[in-house]
């Protein structure tokens, strides 16, 4: 009886357990809205860029750059974005205009393609790094990954878009930097501020390492607001100070970047709109008809003023 | 037994027979999905390996291409470059990314005559690269004497890197790292935060319960001070972590340890254990009973020679209950390191520098652009051995001691 019992209801709590998360199955002519989870820089890029409110609640959440172009691809109504370096035609995806500007390298580059947001950094103040070894060190690196050919293939691969015809060798810029020609492994470059950035900037630094004697490198990145904050700000000679900081978006007016000894932009990151190659009828969208569908006041295609 | 007396009994026994399954199927649930999620990323090399990459740069003051022929016992999907003896197979880690990785090295190629080119020890001696390494990037000259440049980089895959290879004449350097994403660092990190934490907590938590429960009388200051240390077990971790920060930085600071470090997360760690300690500690010290007391205390002995060789003995099963309690604690704990630790992953921690505990190390990677739930799931399966093996050994040990006291 007692065995009987128990296992009658581990059976209910089974079966209840399995038939939870059923979903109603939208209409083929409904849009059906792909977002990525909440921590995505990718995401908070395109919601800030194209001025969204709120999400609709009828999105479904992808949890990395690819599962979001699987699942685009496999819903025939979907709608989602996704980074620039995705592979469009492996994926059966077609990638849509943006305010009738075709995304490309070459119009991110030129500043057309306006879904796209700069990775820009800022350093400590001049005579601020505790040794002039260490100051000589970053301006070193931020020419390497700034200017150089080498820097620029580099956070190219790793899905950042930069110019690379436009890069000076590295072996011409070497030069003003003698830094490079010494042992440096006594010292320890942090870097802070976007996780964003963090993939082209770990590949950079980690190529950087071998070439300019060997420094200990230690990222500690935790979101965009931080980077000026632990440079210049209010944290700068707290626990958390850090050498150079970064941010996925262009510094506020109230960052003054001035009083560091360098600051700029290093990269790109595009975000694309998608459909399924299946959808012919979409081929390009503006800000406001992206806010229609992804705040869920354009139900089906139709509605898309 | 009337039929409503059973039917009503009937339901009252459903219902217990239902809260205890239940917590059997949630761990059972628990279980499997992190073996299933992780047991692909599990292995030697992920326990024992270094979570950055070496980086290392060679050069060759030759470099001619010769020729070589591929051995027989190569596996065949490594491909081999005829001209420079080496083959290489395509790799995903378990970080998703693609690699090349070398297999194959023949005796006389010139991959293994290769020189340091970093600046520093070092420099200009023989280094060469091992079966294992990643290739990033090589840059050779070929025929005409223009430069190319090849490797993951330049998105090459075995194949495509062994065709540019046979194009160009001879090399002249190459960038490429050892094999990285283990979590060697984080379990000795882990564990020097244990051992911190109890040095500092220990002591101040057993003579806290020595006092409250042995000495302090039952007044309205003691029971003040009571009340504090269950409010203090009641305050959220991450409150913790901001505490260690503001508070106990200055003080790790004025020992001339600047940033953020094990020994600042031990500090806070130890605020945190206190509560736990004193009360586990105190419930042993309570269950003394009352005659060893009284038998001590009329054959001469002072109090104190009471408290420290009568009762505190008996209450070491508790104390080490505390120690199983308070170590779970530890290995559980993320909000109040990530404030005081940071979230550094370091692969060789010291006492005086910031590190991740395995715990801080699964959101380290999970707060990544691309989350690795396989690499996270696989961490979660050795956290869950680690406490599995320290409550079954401090179960084995209190029963020994139990024997030995004669409770």
């Amino acid at each position: 009886m007692k065995r009987l019992l128990s296992g009658l209801v581990a059976l209910l709590v089974l079966v209840g357990c399995s038939a939870g998360g059923g979903e109603t199955k939208p209409t083929d002519n409904e849009i059906k809205v792909y977002t990525r989870d909440g921590s995505s820089g990718t995401r908070e890029a395109f919601e800030s860029i194209i001025k969204l409110e709120a999400l609709t609640s009828n999105s479904a959440e992808t949890s990395s750059n690819g599962d979001m172009a699987n699942q685009v691809s496999a819903s025939p109504a979907g709608i989602g974005y996704v980074s620039l370096t995705t592979d469009f035609a492996a994926n059966k995806l077609t990638p849509v205009s943006y305010e009738g500007v075709v995304p490309s390298v070459a119009t991110v580059n030129d500043g057309t393609y306006k879904l796209a947001r700069p990775f820009s950094y800022v350093t400590r103040a001049a005579g601020d790094f505790g040794s002039e070894d260490k100051e000589a060190l970053v301006v070193a690196f931020l020419d390497y990954l700034v200017n150089s050919t080498e820097g620029r293939q580099i956070v190219l691969a790793a899905g950042g878009i930069v110019d690379v015809e436009q890069g000076k060798p590295w072996a011409e810029l070497k030069v003003n930097h003698p830094i490079v020609e010494q042992d440096n492994s006594a010292i320890v470059l942090k870097t802070g501020g976007s996780t964003s950035v963090e993939k082209t900037l770990t590949a950079a630094i980690e190529s950087f390492i071998p070439m300019a004697g060997n420094f200990k490198y230690e990222p500690n990145h935790t979101g965009s607001g931080d980077g000026f904050k632990r440079v210049l700000g209010g944290e700068k000679d707290g626990a958390n100070a850090i050498d150079i900081g970064f941010a996925s978006r262009s510094f506020k007016s109230e960052e003054t970047v001035d009083a560091g000894l360098q600051s700029g932009v290093y990269a790109k990151d595009a975000v694309v709109v998608v459909v399924p190659e299946s959808n012919t009828s979409v081929t390009s969208l503006t800000a406001a008809q992206l806010v229609e569908i992804f705040s869920g006041k354009a139900k089906t295609w139709g509605d898309v003023k | 037994m009337t039929k409503a007396r059973r039917i009503k009994d009937g339901i009252a026994n459903a219902f217990t027979y239902l809260a205890s399954s239940m917590t059997l199927i949630i761990l059972v649930a628990i279980f499997a999905f992190v073996v299933i999620r992780g047991k692909g990323s599990l292995s030697l090399e992920m326990l024992t390996n270094n979570y950055w990459s070496k980086n290392y740069l060679v050069e060759w003051a030759g470099g001619d291409s010769g020729s070589f022929t591929r051995p027989e016992h190569l596996d065949e999907t490594v491909v081999f470059s005829s001209k420079y003896g080496i083959g290489f197979s395509d790799e995903i880690s378990h970080e998703k990314k693609r690699l090349i990785r070398v297999s194959y090295i023949a005796e006389d190629s010139i991959f293994n005559a290769s020189t340091n080119a970093t600046k520093g020890e070092g420099y200009g001696e023989v280094f060469t690269i091992n079966v294992g390494d990643q290739i990033e990037k090589i840059e050779a000259v070929n025929e005409t004497g223009t430069i190319v440049s090849m490797g993951t980089i330049f998105s090459d895959q075995a194949e495509s890197l062994v065709m540019k290879m046979d194009t160009t004449s001879h090399l002249s350097s190459l960038y490429f790292k050892t094999p990285g994403g283990g979590i060697w660092g984080s379990l000795i990190a882990t564990i020097q935060l244990i051992f911190i934490s109890l040095l500092f907590a220990l002591p101040l938590g057993i003579f806290a319960a020595i006092y409250l429960t042995e000495i302090a009388r039952p007044n309205k200051f003691n029971q003040f001070i009571e009340r504090c240390i269950e409010m203090l077990a009641g305050v959220p971790s991450i409150v913790f972590g901001l505490m260690g920060i503001v508070v106990l930085y200055p003080i790790t600071a004025f020992f001339n340890v600047n940033g953020l470090s094990i020994l600042l997360g031990g500090l806070t760690m130890a605020v945190v254990l206190l509560p736990v300690i004193i009360r586990s500690v105190q419930e042993s010290l309570l269950v003394v009973p009352r005659d060893y007391r009284s038998a001590s205390l009329s054959l001469g002995a002072s109090q104190t020679q009471t408290i420290f060789k009568v009762i505190l003995p008996s209450a070491l099963p508790g104390i080490l209950s505390a120690i199983l309690l308070a170590v779970s604690r530890i290995i559980g704990e993320s909000a109040a390191l990530i404030y005081t630790m940071g979230t550094f992953i370091n692969d060789a921690p010291r006492i005086t520098q910031g590190g991740t505990t395995l715990a801080v190390h699964i959101w380290t990677v999970m707060s990544h652009e691309q989350p690795n739930f396989e690499l996270a799931s696989a961490i979660s399966i050795i956290i869950l051995i680690l406490v599995l093996i320290l409550n079954v050994s401090v179960k084995l040990f209190s029963k020994r001691l139990d024997r030995k006291l004669g409770i």
